[in-house]
């Protein structure tokens, strides 16, 4: 199957989020690789994604997951060579699959060869690569992040004997993009790898670049100033390519990152994946549509990117202290399952493992306006291990089989880089994708049906939206519609059934189909359209006129 | 049949549109309850306080305002539902975590506030409602506390029934003081301060029971429901609490609002007395209730009344009504009232054991209905104005303990002659 070469492929994108390390050991060394993931190219093919987003995978300490990038230039030994990963993205490309990397540009490691430059002496010519300081009273106005395990943005270093700038963990220094030879490196790193074929970044912590006193140091004008300037020389060089951005801020502030048109393509809409979880808990879609509402427009040639669960905890920064309480109360009873202002469970957890709620989501996840992801796993209901340190209970070994190593690899167990989910819920023999292969209606096989359902229509990727707001406030409601095409979506957020009354007056004379079984529904007349939905239940409805 | 199928005939009251809103509603976890009739001028700051005691007392629970509108012309409803929050409407000033529906239905008009509360009750019934509070319309003292203060001991302590107690004039509520308190704690056993209650809490399935019980198609079904439900939550042994509110804005009244007063409340509570005998019958003393806050304040200023006015009504009653007070009285008490209506303002007293007997032979007259009962409450009224006039007199400059301890006295009076309020009804059998 042949790439999507249209220039807005991310628009109609499915994207499948993995860890190298964490899908497929081809070579028995208990660490995922470039040649497992390979191997496992016709199952995501299978599954109907068409564009994987790969955690990072350079050289690193990884004390923080790869995010600590020690090396921009090659790939992680343990992953294997560049040359593997040139053949990964051969063989995606070759099954119409994107590929979207990892790039970190507010950090290095503190192992970085950069950073051990910069720390020798001060009047080392890589000095100024970073943002130094006699003093950590500077930027007091920029919030700690991690504040679970950091106490300030400055760090001592003993060997220069100065203090260092940080956003993240003290041992990941920020870059100082006041340098213009960091910004000309960080370009050309970028493009070393666009160059081999990689599709996409997504980039890591953008709101951080640049550091101003007196502000909070997020979103800074200087920062936008030298996104644009790497949007500038992308669309120079390259075609097809696209930027992601990771920056978890309200959708105010996250607009100015799509400029006009002329920043980044797509961005996370942070804020409405808690949102999801708080209208399905309250039964109410108020905290949805609400943070829609606040979603301004973005170019047409933008896309949001919308998630269920990820790599980090599910984020509640974007939310409000009521909001927050809300949600630690509902999703992560125990302490254990939070982590810095998040909860860090996988969704079929955060679920109860119950079914119609992960269909729901996944449903909604794939009908609101945006490019859906989907975070490995999640389409085969894994679990988590809470017990397992940092964010490491959501990083497990992709679950394949119910046999040795749950099929992820043939190593000795106690070798694998993270032990397998072994409970009886969630454990291998129980959820595995061979198993789930087998049954017609097991998650997977779900999964593949709706993600067929959703590639099916253009209306999803690249449509407009208008909500419905019927007075059952249990209902969400909306239209997607992209030319001609006009698609009612109805969720029941609630546990019990529910009656709704749609005004659809203005599609009078038209038959509704729906989209998972081709069945006809009444056609709309004049009365309000009354619809009665299971718990938990949705339709998709195509509308034509007949 | 069974009484779930009874009473879900019964609920075809309630209109096509009602219905309606209430499906879009859903089950929800609190009930406001807000009966109207022309509270233009008072309601929109009343739900307006409703709804912040709502969202700062229960913002995850799923909650409703329930207004059952009496044929109001001043736009009352629409004053109510604009209150709703919800995604269509965004509010910018107002942050809550879910929707909150404000609703409103037309109901029948007619005297008190039984086919708004049966209404009330129906929609909490249908709507499975666990904690339900009725408010006042007119309420302008209301604070967004007294939400709390009357959900919580339901919603979060267990109980089924919370009745208010007010930080009031010591002069406001003399029905309450010199009749109705008294005469339920001696009879029923419970120290109630407000039996008949403008404001109260109570669980869905007290409201459920209470529903499906009382008799709302008899002629006398929309008269005093209010006390009907206290009654029926102690016949019934439901959990009782009171809560202390706050300060009860004083209303004034008209001399001609007393009979249709009587009439709500000491109608509803002879007429109560017969199907309940079988358990005031055999209760003796009283016991205090569970009470959050204080039981009761008083307000001390100095309020002007017309005391010789009430002397004169009183004096004149009683000269003007003498045959019907023959078929109510006994020969001694109406000796006695005839006595002291004779007495000028200053030797005119109307003590304690003539008042508690004058109410017991009041009381077993109506049950025996002697005369019309309707007359019978009607002829009261002069009577009660003479208790008041006494009441003020002894009260006039007396601390807030002083009025505490003489309703005391009261109250011991009633429960003290309990026994002859039994003899003349079994007698009257």
């Amino acid at each position: 199957m042949p790439l999507n070469k249209d220039a807005l492929w991310y628009k109609d994108a499915i994207i499948y989020q993995v860890h190298v390390r964490t899908f497929h050991d081809s070579n028995g060394d208990g660490i995922g690789d470039f040649q497992g993931l390979e191997q496992k190219l016709d199952y995501l093919q299978e599954l109907g994604i068409n564009a994987i987003w790969l955690m990072p995978f350079f050289p690193s300490p990884l004390r923080d997951d790869g995010y600590d990038i020690a090396d921009y230039n090659t790939v992680h030994p343990s992953y294997g060579t560049l040359e593997d990963f040139r053949k990964l993205l051969e063989s995606a490309h070759e099954r119409g699959i994107r590929v979207i990397i990892e790039m970190v540009l507010n950090h290095t490691s503190d192992q970085h060869p950069w950073f051990q430059e910069a720390r020798s002496s001060q009047n080392n010519p890589r000095r100024d690569w970073y943002v130094w300081s006699d003093t950590d009273n500077l930027y007091k106005g920029a919030r700690i992040i991690f504040l679970d395990t950091e106490k300030s943005n400055w760090a001592w270093d003993p060997i220069s004997k100065s203090y260092y700038w940080h956003r993240f963990f003290s041992h990941q220094p920020d870059l100082n993009y006041d340098n213009p030879a960091v910004r000309v490196q960080m370009w050309n790193l970028m493009k070393f790898w666009l160059e081999m074929g990689v599709d996409a970044f997504r980039l890591d912590a953008v709101p951080y670049l640049v550091e101003r006193e007196g502000t909070n140091c997020e979103n800074l004008p200087e920062t936008h100033n030298y996104l644009k300037e790497l949007r500038r020389k992308l669309d120079e060089h390259f075609t097809d390519r696209m930027l992601l951005a990771e920056a978890n801020q309200w959708p105010a502030d996250l607009r100015p990152y799509f400029g006009d048109g002329d920043e980044f393509h797509m961005a996370f809409h942070f804020p409405l994946m808690p949102r999801m979880f708080m209208g399905l808990k309250l039964e109410d879609r108020k905290p949805i549509t609400e943070i829609l509402q606040q979603t301004p427009e973005i170019p047409p040639s933008c896309q949001w990117s919308l998630f269920l669960r990820n790599h980090d905890e599910l984020t509640l920064e974007m939310v409000t202290d009521m909001e927050r309480d809300y949600m630690y109360d509902m999703y992560a009873a125990s302490k254990t399952m939070r982590l810095n202002l998040g909860i860090r469970r996988r969704l079929a957890p955060l679920l109860n493992n119950d079914r119609r709620r992960i269909e729901l989501m996944n449903g909604m996840l794939m009908s609101l306006p945006g490019t859906p992801i989907i975070y490995y796993g999640d389409e085969i209901g894994m679990g988590d291990n809470i017990l397992l340190g940092d964010r490491n209970g959501v990083r497990t070994p992709m679950q394949w089989s119910g046999g040795w190593n749950a099929g992820f690899s043939i190593a000795e167990p106690q070798r694998l880089y993270a032990p397998l989910i072994q409970d009886p819920v969630y454990g291998y023999p129980a959820v595995n994708v061979i198993s789930q292969r087998e049954s017609e209606h097991s998650l997977l096989r779900w999964m593949q049906r709706i993600i067929t359902a959703r590639r099916s229509n253009g209306v999803f990727g690249r449509g407009s939206i208008e909500f419905l707001y019927p007075a059952n406030h249990r209902i969400l409601a909306y239209l997607r519609r992209l030319g001609k095409e006009t698609v009612l979506v109805v969720n029941n957020l609630s546990s019990t059934a529910q009656a709704v009354e749609l005004d659809l007056r203005r599609y009078k004379g038209n038959i509704l189909i729906e989209m998972f079984g081709n069945n006809i529904f009444p056609r709309v007349g004049d009365m309000p359209y009354l619809l009665t939905l299971g718990p938990y239940q949705f339709y998709w409805f195509r509308l034509r006129r007949v | 049949m069974t009484r779930t199928e009874l009473k879900l005939e019964d609920e075809t009251f309630l209109t096509d549109d009602f219905l309606r809103q209430l499906i879009n509603v859903g089950e929800v976890d609190i009930l406001v309850g807000l009966p109207t009739h022309n509270n233009a001028k008072t309601v929109g700051s009343v739900v307006d306080t409703i709804r912040n005691g709502i969202l700062r007392g229960f913002p995850r629970e799923r909650a409703v305002i329930i207004n059952a509108d009496r044929g109001s012309r001043d736009g009352t409803p629409e004053l109510v539902t604009s209150i709703s929050i919800d995604d269509a409407r965004p509010a910018s000033n107002l942050y809550a975590l879910r929707t909150l529906h404000s609703i409103s239905t037309t109901c029948a008009n007619g005297p008190g506030s039984g086919v708004a509360l049966r209404t009330i009750m129906a929609a909490a019934e249908l709507l499975r409602a666990k904690a339900c509070i009725v408010m006042s319309p007119e309420s302008a003292s209301l604070q967004p506390q007294w939400i709390s203060n009357l959900l919580d001991p339901i919603y979060r302590g267990g109980f089924d029934l919370v009745a208010p107690t007010y930080r009031r004039h010591k002069f406001d509520g003399l029905v309450m003081t010199n009749l109705l308190y008294p005469m339920v704690r001696a009879l029923y056993g419970l120290r109630i301060r407000e039996p008949y209650m403008p404001e109260f809490g109570f669980s869905g399935r007290f409201g459920s029971q209470f529903l499906g019980q009382n008799g709302w198609n008899d002629g006398n079904s929309s008269a005093g429901v209010e006390l009907r439900f206290t009654l029926a939550a102690i016949t019934g042994g439901y959990g009782i609490c009171q809560s202390f509110l706050g300060e009860k804005d004083h209303t004034e009244r008209r001399a001609a609002d007393l009979v249709p007063a009587l009439r709500q409340t000491v109608g509803a509570l002879f007429s109560a007395l017969e199907p309940d005998f079988s358990v005031w019958s055999t209760v003796a003393g009283s016991k205090p209730v569970p009470t959050t806050g204080s039981e009761q304040e008083f307000l001390l200023e100095p309020t002007r009344v017309n005391r010789k006015r009430l002397r004169e009504m009183f004096s004149t009653g009683v000269a003007e009504l003498q045959s019907v007070f023959q078929a109510i009285l006994s020969p001694s008490t109406l000796a006695e009232l005839q006595r002291i209506a004779r007495l000028g303002d200053e030797e005119f007293r109307y003590p304690a054991e003539l008042w508690v007997r004058t109410v017991y032979e009041f009381a077993a007259s109506y049950q025996k209905s002697v005369i019309s009962r309707d007359h019978i409450i009607q002829a009261l009224a002069p009577l009660f104005r003479g208790r008041v006039f006494t009441f003020l007199s002894e009260n006039r400059a007396g601390s807030a303990n002083d009025v505490e301890s003489n309703i005391e006295v009261l109250c011991l009076e009633f429960e003290r002659l309990k026994p002859y309020l039994l003899q003349m009804w079994k007698s009257r059998e």
